[in-house]
């Protein structure tokens, strides 16, 4: 341990040594040239920031043209009907519906969910185990996995 | 040529640059340049990165001027300028990239600038230079600027144990380097080549 002690000494009058001994070389460069490097390296980091932002911009353009090219426009879901009757508050035919503005998809999905859990609630009460209740379990089912659906596909376009 | 950490700066100077006065700051940079680019180089290897980094180092020290309050001498208030621009440096992948080029062009540069000094101090130059940049800045810091391990510790972020282990680390290393060249060359046996043949 001493003797580790001794030779990090050593070595450290020897760093000494050598700094003390510096013969550096001058920088290539002096003040004027400093300030032109400087608004070279300046002018070269707006070229690149302008790039970054012009490729940014044509890829966010892009991709938004892209998803809205593959979304499949169907038409509008329509507003849950309001009849107390379960078969009223049934599924679309197809229910898997995305489109690019989801805000009125949605709010149709939710008040159709909504609907169907009232019916749910009431066939529940009057009949546990019939098959209505089954059936509105269903729909319940294809209309939340619809609505994940939406939500999903929305997130995705707003991150693009 | 003084030391970067010894360059002071009178307060009529300081007041000139400041006030943006092109003699007072042509003036600044020839004072300063020469240490700070010394004490550069002896972190970077690589000539051009250096240049890069003086360049940045004392943009900077014009830009921050205001902010120095004479409480240290100017030429360490400037030291933690191009060490905080150095690790800077030594964290972007540009510099990782860099570094693999350069183990192919080590031993020219680090004896570029060797001329009057012994063959040791030759040979600890380039030791040092190998080094990987974060421990032989560690190793300089401490041994040779007497930066306490709480100070390296802060600059590079990291725990002070990190900077103990960085330096118990390259003392071994650069040990090794200075006995190495002569026990290698004898630990090579003659006509290794041959053998099999």
């Amino acid at each position: 341990m001493d003797s580790d002690d001794n030779r990090d000494l050593q070595l450290v009058a020897r760093l000494r040594q050598l700094d003390a001994s510096g013969a550096a070389t001058p920088p290539s460069f002096g003040y004027d040239r400093m300030l032109e490097r400087h608004a070279a390296a300046g002018e070269r980091a707006r070229r690149r920031r302008m790039l970054a932002r012009g490729t940014a911009s044509a890829l966010v353009v892009g991709l938004i043209g892209v998803s809205l090219w593959r979304v499949e426009v169907g038409d509008p879901p329509s507003l849950p009907e309001t009849t107390e009757s379960a078969a009223g508050v049934a599924a679309p035919a197809e229910p898997r519906i995305v489109r690019a503005d989801t805000y009125f998809a949605l709010a149709a999905l939710e008040d159709r969910i909504a609907t169907v859990d009232d019916a749910l609630s009431m066939a529940r009460t009057y009949s546990p185990r019939g098959a209505e209740v089954a059936r509105l379990e269903r729909t319940r089912a294809e209309l939340l996995d619809s609505y994940a659906q939406v939500r999903y596909a929305e997130l995705v376009s707003a991150n693009y | 040529m003084q030391r970067l950490a010894e360059i002071g700066i009178s307060d009529t100077e300081l007041a000139a640059a400041r006030a943006g006065d092109g003699a007072a700051r042509r003036a600044l940079f020839d004072r300063v340049a020469p240490g700070a680019f010394a004490f550069i180089r002896r972190l970077v290897r690589h000539q051009a990165m250096a240049e890069d980094l003086l360049q940045d180092t004392l943009i900077a020290m014009f830009e921050h001027l205001q902010d120095f309050r004479g409480e240290a001498p100017f030429g360490i208030w400037v030291r933690r300028i191009a060490v905080s621009r150095c690790l800077m440096a030594f964290r972007s992948p540009w510099h990782r990239a860099r570094q693999a080029l350069d183990s192919w062009i080590e031993d020219g540069q680090a004896s570029s600038a060797a001329e009057g000094r012994t063959a040791d101090l030759i040979d600890l130059d380039r030791a040092l230079a190998r080094l990987s940049p974060v421990t032989r800045t560690v190793v300089w810091l401490y041994d040779v600027e007497g930066w306490t391990h709480e100070e390296i510790a802060h600059a590079f972020e990291r725990t002070v144990s990190f900077s103990k282990s960085q330096l118990a680390r390259g003392h071994a290393r650069l040990r090794s380097e200075l006995v190495a060249p002569m026990t290698a060359s004898l630990s090579v046996p003659l006509g290794s080549e041959l053998d099999g043949q």
